[in-house]
C-alpha cells in the first residue's frame, strides 16, 4: 500500500491552524466545563467528598480532552473531507498505519492505568477504618440505621443508663444527628428488601442487604466524617436518599443528616434533650403518644396532617377517631385502633393491601417492638385525631388489655394513670409467644 | 482505464436483467425459513416493540414533569412502567433488532443461500411473539415492579404473579437468543466462499460472530438465574431468601454475569454496522481492519470479567478494586474502534447520506457513553453516582446513542436491499436532526441531576430538580416525535421510493452483488467476493463495481 500513502493529505499550514484552534477550543471548553463543577455536585460536606471530587476533576479533564479530540476530529472530517458537488470518486486506498494503531492502543492503556491508580488511592484513603468513631462525650457509641419500606430509622445506643438499668437508646427517626469532625460509622440493616443509604453531600453510598433475622441480619457499614462547608449556617441539613429500588414508596424514602457545628452543639441541641425526653416522658398519654408514634415507621405509609405525614400507601389517619368505632362490629374505637397497630392483619381497610408490619412486645424485628404502655399512649394520641372522637380515652387502658387478649391471648396487667410510669406486662401463657411471632412473620 | 477481468460468479455473468418481485406482504405473516423473510419479521416485530417501549418512556417523562406523583395512581404503577420499558427495549427491541439485520445481511455478505439452519432460524423468531405475550400479559395481572434487573427479595417475596410471567417470558427470549446465535456462529464459520478467509470477512460478520459467541456463553447464566428465581417464586425454594439460608447477592452475580455481556450483545453489532457504513459512505477502506475485527473479540472476552461493577455498592469492599481495573481495561478496545473509525473517514470522500449521518451521530454520542463509562468504573466516583440518573444517562448514551443510532444507520443503509426502494434522503436528514438534538437534550442533563442527588427509578423527587426534569421531558417528546418521521419515511419509501437497483451505494461487499431484493436463493450460483471488502479507491474495485452495475439491472437513481 506504499504507493497510496501519498494520497493522504500531508501536514499543511491549514492543518496546523486547525490543530491550534482545536487545542484552544478544548482548553477553553474544559476550563468552562470545570467552572460548572460546583453547580453539578452537591456541597462538599465530608472529608471523603473532597477526595472524590478531586478524582472527578481529573476524570472530567481527561474525559474532556477525549471528548473534544473525537468531536473535533469528527467536525474536521465532515468539513474538510466532504465529497463536493458531483464528485463521485473514491478516497485514498489507505488501509492503516501500525504505528498509529499502536499509539492509540498504548496511550489509552496508560491513561487507564493512571486512572486506576489514582482511583485506588482515593478508595483506600476513604475506606480505611478510622479510630475513634461515633465519639460522644469521649466514648464510642453504636449508631444503627434500619431501612424498612419506606423509611429510615436511626438509633443511638448511648452509654447512659435508664431507671431500669438498661442503656438508653435514642430513636431519632429519619434524622441522623452528627457534628463537624465526628467520624461517623453506621451499621446498616434492612428489615425487608435491599435499600441503599446515600448521602449525596457526603459522596457515600452503601446497600443494605437482607440477612437472616435469626442470626442478627447482614449488617453493612458506611463511614464518613462531616467537615465545615463555607458559608453554611449550622446546624446544616443534608438529604439522605434511598438509591436502590425498594417498591411503591422508593422515591419517598428519604431522611436528613443534621450536622451540628461542634460536639457541644450536638449535645445541647440533640443528645441531651433526647435523653431528657426519654427519662421524663410526658405524663399526659396524648402528648406521650405524639412522641412515641414518631419513633416508628408509620409515617412512611400513612397520611396525618397533624404531623405533616403524607403517603397513600396505607389509609389516612386524619380523622381516624371518627371512623374507628364503625370499622369492625363489636369493637369500640379504642379497641379497633389498638388491634390495628398490634395485629395489623386482623382487619385490612378496603382498597389497601396487607403491607403493614406487626408491632408488639415480642416481634422479631427490634425496630417494631412496642410495649403496652407505648401502645396505650399511641392509641390515646390517635383518639384525638378527629372532630369528635368515639374513643373513651379513659377506657383506653382497659381497652388495650382487652385488645391484647382478643388478639394474642396474652394476659396483661396494666395500670397507666396520670404521672404513673409503673407499667408491667406479664406473659400469662408462655405458649402464646409463638402466636406473636406468627403474627410478625405474616406481616 | 485498462479493462480488468472481474469474476462475479456464473450467475451474475449470464444474468438477464429483470425486476425481482418483492415477497407479498402476507409472506411476512407466515412461517418461513427464508432468512430474508425472517430478517424482516424480526425487524418489524422489534420496531413495533420499540414504539411500545418508547411510548412508555414518554409516560415516564410525563410523570416526571412534576416532582409529585400525578399521572400514575401509585409509585408501584410507575415502577411497573419502567420495568416493562426496560424489558421491552432490551429483550424485545435491541437484541431481536440485531437478529433482524444479522439475519438479512450476514448470509448475503457471505454469499450464502441461507443460514446454516433455516428451520432453527424460523423457530428462534417464532418464540418471540409468545414470549412477548407472556411478558406483556404479566403487565395486566399484578405487574412486575422490580425493574428489569429484578433484584430479590423485591422480586421474590414482595412481588405478584406478573413477576413470574416476566421470568417465564425472559426465559423464552433467552432460548430464542441462544438458538439464533448458534446459527450465526455456524453460518459465519462454515458458509463463507472459499475465497473469503476470516481476514477478508466483512466487519459486520466479525461483530455478529463476536456477539453470538457472547450470547451463547452468557445467556445460559440468565437461564440459570431465572430458573432459581422461578423456583423461589413458585416452588418454595430459598436460593435468594436469607431467612432460608439463601443469598440475595447470588442473583446479582449470576444476573450481571449475563447482563453485562448483554450490553455488548446490544452494541457490538452496531459497531459492525458502523464499520460498514463509514467505509462505504466515505469511499475509503476501514482503517486498521484487523484491529477493528480483533477488538470485537477483545471486548467480548474482557466483557465477561467486569460484571460486578454493577454491584459496587453491595459487593464486599475488598472485591471492588479488581472489577474496577477490568472495567477500565475495556475502554482500550473500544477506543481502538473509535480511533479506527476516525481514521476511516479521515481523508475520505464523505457522502452525507442519512445512513452516514446516523453513523457519525453514533460516534459523536457513543464517545460520551464511553467517557462516562470510565468515570463510572472509577470506584470512588461511582459510589456517589451509582443507581442515579448519571447511570441512566450513561447507559442511554450507550444503548440509544450507540445501538439505536446504529440501527437507524443500518436501516437507511440496507433498506434499499431489503425492499428494492431508496428511502427519502431529505426526510432522513430531518429525522437525524430531530433525533440527534432530541436525544442530546434528553439524556445529557440526566448526568447533572444524577450527580446533584436524584436517584433512578423514582416517581417523586426533590423539587430542586424540577426544571432539569422539565427540560428532559420536553426534549424526550422531541425525540419521540422524530420516530414518526422515520415511520412515515419507511411506509412512503416502501411504496413510492425510487427503484434502488442492485448496488445503490456502490459497495464492495457481497450483499450488493445481487438484485434488490435478492431472489429466494440470494445468488443463483456461488458468487465470488471482491478480494478486499473495503478496497475502495483502486482500479480493481472500480472495475468490480462497474461489472456489478452491468450485471444487474440498474434503473434507480444514484445515491
Amino acid at each position: 500500500m506504499e504507493d497510496n500513502r501519498s494520497n493522504i493529505p500531508s501536514i499543511s499550514p491549514a492543518a496546523i491552524v486547525v490543530a491550534a484552534v482545536f487545542i484552544l477550543v478544548s482548553a477553553v471548553g474544559i476550563n468552562w466545563f470545570t467552572s460548572f463543577v460546583p453547580v453539578v455536585l452537591p456541597p462538599q460536606a465530608s472529608a471523603e467528598s473532597k477526595s472524590v471530587d478531586e478524582l472527578f476533576y481529573i476524570l472530567v479533564i481527561i474525559g474532556g480532552v477525549v471528548f473534544f479530540l473525537i468531536q473535533g476530529m469528527l467536525l474536521i472530517s465532515v468539513i474538510f473531507f466532504r465529497a463536493r458537488g458531483d464528485d463521485r470518486s473514491d478516497g485514498p486506498t489507505y488501509h492503516g498505519n501500525p504505528l498509529l494503531e499502536l499509539v492509540w492502543t498504548i496511550i489509552p492503556s496508560l491513561v487507564v492505568v493512571f486512572l486506576a491508580v489514582i482511583s485506588f488511592n482515593v478508595w483506600s484513603q476513604n475506606s480505611e477504618p478510622k479510630a475513634a468513631v461515633n465519639m460522644v462525650e469521649g466514648e464510642e457509641i453504636a449508631i444503627n440505621v434500619n431501612g424498612a419500606r419506606y423509611a429510615w430509622t436511626h438509633t443511638y445506643q448511648t452509654d447512659r443508663l435508664g431507671p431500669d438499668g438498661v442503656p438508653i437508646v435514642i430513636n431519632s427517626g429519619d434524622t441522623l444527628h452528627t457534628y463537624i469532625g465526628q467520624n461517623v460509622d453506621l451499621e446498616l440493616r434492612t428489615q425487608d428488601v435491599i435499600h441503599s443509604y446515600w448521602v449525596p453531600a457526603m459522596r457515600v453510598k452503601q446497600d443494605l442487604l437482607p440477612g437472616n433475622p435469626a442470626t442478627g441480619g447482614r449488617p453493612t457499614e458506611i463511614r464518613f466524617t462531616p467537615v465545615r462547608v463555607e458559608g453554611e449556617a449550622y446546624p446544616a441539613d443534608y438529604p439522605i436518599v434511598c438509591a436502590e429500588l425498594c417498591g411503591d414508596g422508593h422515591g419517598r424514602m428519604r431522611g436528613t443528616v443534621v450536622v451540628h457545628e461542634d460536639e457541644s452543639a450536638f449535645l445541647e441541641q440533640f443528645y441531651e434533650p433526647a435523653i431528657h425526653a426519654i427519662l421524663n416522658p410526658p405524663a399526659d398519654p396524648v402528648l406521650r403518644g405524639e412522641v412515641e408514634i414518631q419513633k416508628y415507621v408509620c409515617y412512611s405509609c400513612h397520611t396525618l396532617d397533624s404531623l405533616d405525614w403524607e403517603s397513600s400507601t396505607g389509609p389516612s389517619l386524619n380523622g381516624i377517631a371518627e371512623r374507628a368505632g364503625d370499622r369492625v362490629p363489636g369493637q369500640s374505637a379504642e379497641e379497633y385502633i389498638a388491634t390495628s397497630v398490634w395485629n395489623s392483619q386482623a382487619f385490612v381497610v378496603p382498597g389497601y393491601t396487607e403491607q403493614m408490619a406487626a408491632f408488639g412486645p415480642e416481634v422479631i424485628d427490634a425496630n417494631n417492638i412496642m410495649s403496652p404502655e407505648q401502645l396505650y399512649a399511641i392509641v390515646a394520641y390517635l383518639c384525638t385525631q378527629g372532630e369528635q372522637s368515639d374513643c373513651d380515652i379513659d377506657n383506653a387502658s382497659a381497652a388495650i388489655p382487652g385488645a391484647i387478649k382478643t388478639v394474642f391471648g396474652l394476659e396483661v396487667d396494666i395500670t397507666f394513670g396520670q404521672g404513673d410510669d409503673e407499667v408491667s406486662a406479664s406473659d400469662a401463657d408462655g405458649a402464646d409467644a409463638s402466636e406473636t411471632e406468627a403474627g410478625a412473620s405474616g406481616a | 482505464m485498462a479493462t480488468i477481468a472481474v469474476p462475479l460468479g456464473a450467475e451474475a455473468e449470464s444474468r438477464e436483467p429483470d425486476v425481482v418481485a418483492r415477497p407479498a406482504l402476507s409472506e411476512y405473516l407466515r412461517w418461513s425459513v427464508d432468512h430474508k423473510i425472517i430478517g424482516v419479521q424480526y425487524g418489524v416485530a422489534s420496531f413495533i416493540f420499540f414504539l411500545v417501549g418508547g411510548a412508555m418512556a414518554l409516560l415516564i417523562r410525563l410523570e416526571l414533569l412534576t416532582p409529585e406523583l400525578d399521572l400514575m395512581v401509585s409509585g408501584a404503577a410507575y415502577n411497573s412502567l419502567f420495568t416493562i420499558h426496560g424489558t421491552i427495549m432490551i429483550f424485545l427491541f435491541i437484541i431481536p433488532m440485531w437478529a433482524a439485520f444479522g439475519n438479512f445481511v450476514v448470509p448475503l455478505q457471505l454469499g450464502a443461500k441461507d443460514m446454516a439452519f433455516p428451520w432453527l432460524n424460523a423457530f428462534a423468531f417464532w418464540l418471540i411473539p409468545p414470549a412477548a405475550v407472556v411478558v406483556l400479559l404479566g403487565y395486566f395481572v399484578t405487574p412486575a415492579e422490580a425493574g428489569w434487573t429484578s433484584y430479590p427479595p423485591l422480586s421474590t417475596l414482595f412481588s405478584g404473579d406478573g413477576q413470574t410471567l416476566w421470568a417465564l417470558g425472559a426465559h423464552l427470549l433467552g432460548i430464542s437468543s441462544i438458538m439464533g446465535s448458534i446459527n450465526f456462529i455456524v453460518t459465519i464459520l462454515n458458509m463463507r466462499p472459499p475465497q473469503m478467509t476470516l481476514w477478508r470477512m466483512p466487519l459486520l460478520c466479525w461483530a455478529v460472530l463476536a456477539t453470538s459467541i457472547i450470547a451463547v456463553m452468557a445467556t445460559p447464566f440468565l437461564a440459570g438465574a431465572l430458573t432459581l428465581l422461578l423456583l423461589d417464586r413458585v416452588a418454595g425454594t430459598t436460593f435468594f431468601d436469607a431467612a432460608g439460608g439463601g443469598d440475595v447477592l447470588l442473583w446479582q452475580n449470576i444476573f450481571w454475569f449475563y447482563s453485562h455481556p448483554a450490553v455488548y450483545i446490544m452494541v457490538l453489532p452496531g459497531m459492525g454496522v458502523l464499520s460498514e457504513v463509514l467505509s462505504v459512505h466515505s469511499r475509503k477502506p476501514v482503517f486498521g481492519y484487523r484491529m477493528v475485527g480483533l477488538s470485537s473479540m477483545g471486548i467480548a472476552f474482557v466483557g465477561f470479567t467486569v460484571w460486578a461493577h454493577h454491584m459496587f455498592t453491595s459487593l464486599q469492599p475488598e472485591l471492588r478494586i479488581p472489577f474496577m481495573i477490568t472495567t477500565m481495561i475495556i475502554a482500550v478496545p473500544t477506543g481502538i474502534k473509535m480511533f479506527s473509525w476516525l481514521g476511516t473517514i479521515w481523508g475520505g470522500k464523505i457522502r452525507f447520506t442519512s445512513a452516514m449521518l446516523f453513523a457519525l451521530g453514533f460516534m459523536s454520542m457513543f464517545v460520551i457513553g464511553g467517557i462516562t463509562g470510565v468515570m463510572l468504573a472509577a470506584l470512588p466516583f461511582d459510589i456517589h453516582v451509582h443507581d442515579t440518573y448519571f447511570v441512566v444517562s450513561h447507559f442511554h448514551f450507550v444503548l440509544f446513542g450507540g445501538s439505536v443510532f446504529a440501527i437507524y444507520a443500518a436501516l437507511y443503509h440496507w433498506f434499499p436491499k431489503v425492499t428494492g426502494r431508496m428511502m427519502n434522503e431529505r426526510l432522513g436528514r430531518i429525522h437525524f436532526v430531530f433525533t440527534y438534538f432530541g436525544f442530546l437534550f434528553t439524556f445529557f442533563p440526566m448526568h447533572i441531576v444524577g450527580m446533584l442527588g436524584m436517584p433512578r427509578r423514582v416517581a417523586v423527587y426533590d423539587p430542586a430538580f424540577t426544571s432539569w426534569n422539565q427540560l428532559i421531558g420536553v426534549s424526550a417528546f422531541v425525540l419521540g416525535f422524530s420516530t414518526f418521521i422515520v415511520i412515515y419515511n419507511i411506509i412512503r419509501s416502501y411504496y413510492r421510493g425510487p427503484i434502488a437497483g442492485a448496488n445503490p451505494w456502490r459497495a464492495l461487499t457481497l450483499e450488493w452483488a445481487t438484485t434488490s431484493p435478492p431472489p429466494v436463493t440470494n445468488f443463483a450460483d456461488d458468487p465470488i467476493p471482491f478480494e478486499d471488502p473495503y478496497g475502495y479507491g483502486t482500479e480493481a474495485s472500480a472495475a468490480y463495481l462497474e461489472a456489478v452495475d452491468a450485471a444487474f439491472d440498474r434503473r434507480g437513481a444514484r445515491a
